[in-house]
C-alpha cells in the first residue's frame, strides 16, 4: 500500500535545532512504522510561511508543523502567549514543570476546538538582551529601539523596561541592527550566533528572563484518522525526537554563547541576582496587564509549578 | 455603473495614498523616538500595526485593481501567436481568453467566499490590530467576483463592438507636445495584449497596428 | 511526468493570449482538482497570503515614486545636469542620455519608465540638434534598461520575494554592474558618435553647471534616500519606497510645481493599476511555484542536475539561454516570477551564489526588454520616436550586441555582483 504522507513544514534553515529535530522525527517516524509512514520535511518557507502555516493546518494542506508559541494568539488561543511573560520561568525545572505537567497539557488541549491537536513542546531557549550599550540596570533601556517579534506581551515588557519595541522580520534583524534602526533585541544565544548578531552588537545580558519555545501540532482529523498502532509508533517517535530536540537546543545555546565570548565581539555580562530583582520588580506590572489577555488563573498556575 | 466605475477608482486611489502616508507615519515616528526630548510623546504612540495595515490595504487595493486592470486592459499575456491569425480566428482566442478569466476569477471567488465562511467560524484575528481575519479575508471574494463580472462585461462588449479596452494610440502618438507624460507602458500596442478587431482589420499589414505593433 | 503535463498545460494557456495571471491561475486549479491531494482551500489562501509580505509592498510604492517623477519636471533637470556636464563630447545629447538615464534609473524601479522620462523628452532634441532618429532611440532604449539593474528595482524585489534573498543586498549588488553597464554603453554611444560625427554641445561653463546642479539637485538628492537610506540603514528597502513616494510627491508639487494637485489622483490611480496587475502576476506566481513545490519539482531537478555532475559554468549558460529565450514572448516579472523559483535551488545546489544568480537573471531581463517581437523599453520607445520595431531593432543593435557582452562579464564574474555588498560588510 502506499505510504501514509505526513508533509511537516516549517520555517527555519535544516541545521538549527528545530530543523535537526524535524529531520531526526523524519528518520525514527518512518523506521518504528516501517515505512507506512513518510515524513516530507518543508524546511524554510518552502512550502507555507509563518503567516499561513497555521490556516493551511487546519485546511489539511499540510499534517505537521512546528510553530513558535506566539503564533497561537492570532489563532484565538491567546493563552499560549503566557510563555512570554518575563521571568514566568525562572528556570529549566520549572519550565519542565510547566510543559511536560498538566498545565502545558491543559494549553495544548485548547488546541483541539480549533481543529489542533498539539503533540510536544520543543525548546529553542532562555533569552538573552542585547544592543550596543552594556544592560545593566532597568535605566539602561532608557529610549532604546528594542526588535521583538509581533506580540503583545513582549511589547508590554519592552514598554515596561522603558525601550520603544519595533515589530520586524526576523531575517531583517541583522541588517536592521548594523545598520541602527533598532538598537538592540532579545534572542536565545544560538539565534543570535547563527545569525551573527554578535557582530552588530557590543553589549549582551545573560538574563533569561523570558522563553522561546515552539510547539509540534498535528491536523487534529488527520490524527485521529490514523491506524491506532500507527499512531503509538508516531508517538514514541515524537518523545524521542523532543528529548533530541530540546538536548540539541541547549547544546546549541552553550556553543553559541561560547561562541560570542570567543568572538571578542561581544562583552557578555551573566546577570546578578540582585540586578535581576530590579529587572523583575520593573516588568511586574506586565503580568497585571496581561492577565486579562492570557487569564490570571493561568499566570498564577504557571506561578504554582515556580514554587 | 457609473457609480461602480467611480467607487472602484476611488477606493483603489484612496487605499494607495493611505497605505503610502502610513508607512511615512510610522517612519517618522521611529526617528522621533530617537530624539531623546521626542522621546516622552512618541513612546505612548504605538505604531506596530502600521506595518500590518499598510498590507492589508495593498492587498485589498491589489485585488479590486485588478479588476480595474480588466477594466483598463492591463493585464500583459503572450500574444506573439494570436496577433498573426486572421481577425475571425483571433477574435476566437481573444473570447475564449476573456471566458477563462471569467471563469477562473468565478471559481476563486467563489473558493474564497467558503474560505471566508470557514474563518468567520473561527476566532482567529491578525497578530497586530487583531481585527477578525474574516474581515480581512474578504477581499479575495469580493475582488474576484468583482473581477469576474469585469472579465464578463469586456466579453459582452467585444461581442458587440469587436473592440478591446486596451490602449488609444493617439495618447501615445502625441507624446511630444507634452514631456513628461503619464504613459502607461503595459496598455501599449507591446506585443503583451492582444489587437482587438476594431482597431486591427488584417494580420498586421493594415489599420493602425502598423504603427506601434511589429512588422512581420 | 507531472513537471510534463504542468508546463505543457501552463505554455498552452499563455499560448492562446490570455492574461499570463490567468493562465498561472487555470494551470495550478485544473492540477489541483485532477491530480493532487492538496486541498482545494489552499489556494483561496495563498491568493491572499501570496502577497501578504511587506518586502513586496515595495513595488507598488516604487511604481508611485516613478509616476510622481515622470510628471515632475525631475527627468527634465537630470538632462540638463547631465548635459551640462558630458555633453561637449562626442556624442553629445547622446552621451547626456545615457548619463541622464543611469541618474534617473537610480531613483526609478522601472526601465520602461526610465525610457519615458528620459526619451520623450531628449529624443525630440537630439532629432532637433541634427542626430539621426535611429541613433537616439538605441541609445535611449537600451540606457533605460538600467533602471532596473541600477537600484532601486522592481524585477529584484520579485526575485527576492520569489527566493527568499535579502533586497537590500541585491540593491547594493547592482550599483556596480549598472554604472559599468552605463560606462559600456556611454563608450558605444562615444564612439559610433565619433565615427559618424554626430554633434557635439559647446562646453558647459562652471557656472552653468553649478546652475544644473541646483535645479537638479532635488531629485538627486532622493538617489541619497533611496540608496544611501537603505545601505546606512535608515530605512529598509519598503520603507525607502514609501519615502520616495513621499518625497517625489513633495517635490513634484510644491518644488518644482510641474504638477498640480490636482493631477495627484489621476496618478495614484495609474499607479494603482500597473501595481496591481503585477501584484495579480505575483499572486498567481506564487500559487504555482507553490504547486512546483509540492509536488517536489523543483528539487527533483536540482537533485538530477546534481547527480549528473553538471559544471556550474554550463549550467549558468543554459540558464542564460532559457531566459534570453523567455524574453522573447513575456514581461520581465512574469519571467522572473515563474523561472526564479524553479531554478533557484538548482543554482544554490551547485553553489552559486544567490545574488550574483540575482543580477544574472535581472541583466538578462535587461537585454529581453530591448529586442523583438516582444520588449517593453523597444515599444515605448517606438510609441515616442514613431519608428517601426523592425527599422527601431535595427537601431539597438550596436548597444544590445555590448549588453550581450556584459551580460557574459556578468554571469562568468561573481565579483562584479558580490564585491560591494561584501565590502559594505552586508553579506
Ligand atoms: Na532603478
Ligand atoms: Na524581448
Amino acid at each position: 500500500a502506499d505510504p501514509i504522507v505526513i508533509k511537516f513544514s516549517h520555517v527555519v534553515a535544516i541545521d538549527t535545532p528545530k530543523g535537526k529535530a524535524a529531520d531526526k522525527f523524519k528518520e525514527l517516524a518512518e523506521r518504528y512504522t516501517n515505512n507506512a509512514v513518510k515524513v516530507e520535511v518543508y524546511p524554510n518557507s518552502q512550502l507555507y510561511k509563518d503567516k499561513e502555516e497555521l490556516e493551511a493546518l487546519q485546511l489539511g494542506a499540510v499534517q505537521m508543523l512546528a510553530p513558535s508559541l506566539a503564533k497561537f494568539g492570532p489563532l484565538g488561543v491567546k493563552e499560549f502567549e503566557a510563555f512570554d511573560i518575563p521571568y514566568i520561568l525562572p528556570d529549566k525545572t520549572v519550565l519542565r514543570k510547566v510543559t511536560n505537567g498538566p498545565v502545558g497539557r491543559k494549553l495544548l488541549d485548547k488546541l483541539e476546538s480549533k481543529g489542533i491537536k498539539g503533540l510536544a513542546y520543543w525548546d529553542n531557549g532562555f533569552k538573552i538582551m542585547s544592543a550596543n550599550k552594556p544592560l545593566v540596570k532597568v535605566a539602561d533601556f532608557q529610549g532604546l529601539k528594542m526588535r521583538i517579534q509581533s506580540s503583545k506581551v513582549l511589547d508590554a515588557q519592552m514598554r515596561a523596561l522603558g525601550a520603544l519595541p519595533q515589530v520586524m522580520a526576523f531575517s531583517e534583524v541583522y541588517q536592521a541592527l548594523q545598520t541602527g534602526v533598532v538598537d538592540g533585541t532579545e534572542n536565545p544565544p544560538s539565534n543570535m550566533f547563527t545569525q551573527k548578531m554578535h557582530e552588530v552588537q557590543k553589549h549582551a545580558t545573560v538574563s533569561n528572563h523570558g522563553y522561546l519555545g515552539y510547539a509540534v501540532i498535528v491536523n487534529k482529523a488527520f490524527w485521529d484518522g490514523l491506524p491506532g498502532e500507527v499512531r503509538t509508533n508516531l508517538e514514541k517517535a515524537m518523545a524521542e525526537s523532543t528529548a533530541y530536540a530540546n538536548m540539541i537546543a541547549e547544546e546549541e545555546n552553550v556553543k553559541a554563547l561560547e561562541g560570542i565570548k570567543a568572538s571578542g565581539k561581544t562583552q557578555i555580562h551573566v546577570q546578578t541576582a540582585e540586578e535581576a530583582a530590579e529587572w523583575k520588580k520593573a516588568l511586574q506590572p506586565v503580568r497585571e496587564e496581561m492577565a486579562g489577555r492570557v487569564g490570571k488563573d493561568l499566570i498564577e498556575a504557571f506561578e504554582a509549578e515556580a514554587k | 455603473m457609473k457609480f461602480l466605475d467611480h467607487l472602484e477608482e476611488w477606493l483603489i486611489a484612496t487605499l494607495m495614498a493611505a497605505a503610502t502616508l502610513v508607512i511615512f507615519a510610522a517612519v517618522m515616528h521611529r526617528y522621533a523616538s530617537g530624539v531623546s526630548f521626542l522621546f516622552p510623546i512618541t513612546r505612548h504612540i504605538h505604531m506596530a500595526w502600521a506595518q500590518e495595515l499598510c498590507i492589508y490595504m495593498f492587498v485589498w487595493m491589489a485585488k479590486f485593481g485588478a479588476a480595474y486592470g480588466v477594466r483598463t486592459g492591463i493585464h500583459v499575456g503572450v500574444d506573439v501567436l494570436i496577433n498573426r491569425l486572421s481577425p475571425s480566428n483571433r477574435s476566437k482566442f481573444i473570447l475564449f481568453g476573456l471566458c477563462a478569466g471569467a471563469l477562473f476569477t468565478g471559481i476563486v471567488g467563489t473558493l474564497g467566499a467558503e474560505f471566508v465562511w470557514k474563518i468567520g467560524h473561527t476566532d482567529q484575528v491578525s497578530a497586530d490590530m487583531e481585527i477578525p481575519m474574516w474581515w480581512v479575508y474578504m477581499a479575495i471574494p469580493c475582488g474576484s467576483y468583482l473581477m469576474c463580472f469585469r472579465f464578463l462585461q469586456v466579453a459582452v462588449n467585444f461581442i458587440r463592438t469587436g473592440s478591446l479596452p486596451t490602449h488609444d494610440h493617439a495618447h501615445v502618438a502625441g507624446m511630444e507636445e507634452e514631456e513628461g507624460q503619464d504613459i502607461n507602458w503595459f496598455q501599449m500596442q507591446d506585443g503583451l495584449h492582444p489587437k482587438d478587431v476594431a482597431h486591427n482589420e488584417g494580420a498586421g499589414t493594415k489599420g493602425s497596428g502598423n504603427q506601434n505593433g511589429e512588422k512581420h | 511526468m507531472n513537471a510534463a503535463i504542468i508546463f505543457g498545460l501552463l505554455l498552452t494557456l499563455m499560448l492562446t493570449g490570455m492574461p499570463i495571471s490567468i493562465s498561472l491561475g487555470l494551470t495550478v486549479l485544473t492540477f489541483l482538482f485532477t491530480m493532487t491531494h492538496v486541498p482545494i482551500e489552499a489556494v483561496a489562501l495563498k491568493l491572499f497570503t501570496g502577497i501578504e509580505k511587506f518586502e513586496i509592498m515595495a513595488i507598488p510604492f516604487f511604481i508611485l515614486a516613478g509616476n510622481f517623477l515622470t510628471h515632475g519636471g525631475v527627468a527634465r533637470r537630470m538632462i540638463n545636469f547631465a548635459t551640462a556636464m558630458v555633453g561637449h563630447w562626442h556624442g553629445g545629447l547622446g552621451l547626456a542620455g545615457v548619463v541622464a538615464c543611469a541618474l534617473f534609473a537610480a531613483v526609478s524601479g522601472s526601465s520602461p519608465a526610465t525610457v519615458v522620462a528620459i526619451g520623450s523628452i531628449l529624443l525630440p532634441a537630439m532629432v532637433k540638434q541634427g542626430f539621426p532618429n535611429r541613433f537616439g532611440a538605441g541609445v535611449i532604449t537600451t540606457s533605460g534598461a538600467l533602471g532596473i539593474l541600477i537600484p532601486p528595482s522592481i524585477v529584484m524585489v520579485m526575485y527576492s520575494v520569489s527566493t527568499n534573498t535579502s533586497v537590500g543586498q541585491l540593491f547594493m549588488a547592482g550599483v556596480v554592474p549598472g554604472l559599468m553597464l552605463a560606462t559600456l554603453l556611454g563608450v558605444t554611444t562615444w564612439y559610433r558618435a565619433w565615427k559618424f560625427g554626430y554633434p557635439r554641445m559647446p562646453k558647459a561653463t562652471f557656472g552653468e553647471r553649478l546652475k544644473a546642479l541646483k535645479e537638479s539637485i532635488w531629485g538627486l538628492l532622493l538617489i541619497v534616500i533611496v540608496i544611501g537610506g537603505i545601505y546606512s540603514g535608515i530605512f529598509t528597502p519598503t520603507e525607502a519606497a514609501a519615502m520616495s513616494a513621499v518625497y517625489a510627491f513633495i517635490i513634484a508639487v510644491f518644488v518644482y510645481k510641474d504638477m498640480t494637485l490636482k493631477q495627484v489622483p489621476q496618478v495614484l490611480l495609474s499607479s494603482a493599476n500597473m501595481s496591481a496587475m503585477l501584484l495579480y502576476i505575483i499572486t498567481n506566481a506564487v500559487l504555482f511555484s507553490f504547486l512546483m513545490t509540492s509536488e517536489n519539482i523543483p528539487q527533483s531537478m536540482a537533485a538530477w542536475i546534481q547527480g549528473h555532475n553538471l559544471a556550474p559554468w554550463v549550467f549558468l549558460l543554459v540558464v542564460n539561454v532559457l531566459l534570453l529565450m523567455a524574453g522573447n514572448f513575456m514581461e520581465p516579472s512574469s519571467i522572473v516570477l515563474i523561472m526564479a523559483p524553479i531554478l533557484f535551488p538548482v543554482a544554490v545546489s551547485l553553489g552559486i551564489d544567490p545574488v550574483h544568480f540575482g543580477i544574472l537573471i535581472v541583466v538578462n531581463m535587461e537585454v529581453g526588454m530591448c529586442h523583438p517581437p516582444v520588449g517593453l523599453n523597444l515599444y515605448v520607445a517606438s510609441g515616442i520616436t514613431k519608428m517601426g520595431i523592425t527599422e527601431l531593432t535595427v537601431a539597438v543593435a550596436p548597444w544590445l550586441l555590448t549588453m550581450l557582452g556584459f551580460l557574459m562579464l556578468v554571469t562568468y564574474i561573481p565579483a562584479i555582483s558580490l564585491w560591494l555588498p561584501t565590502a559594505l560588510g552586508m553579506r
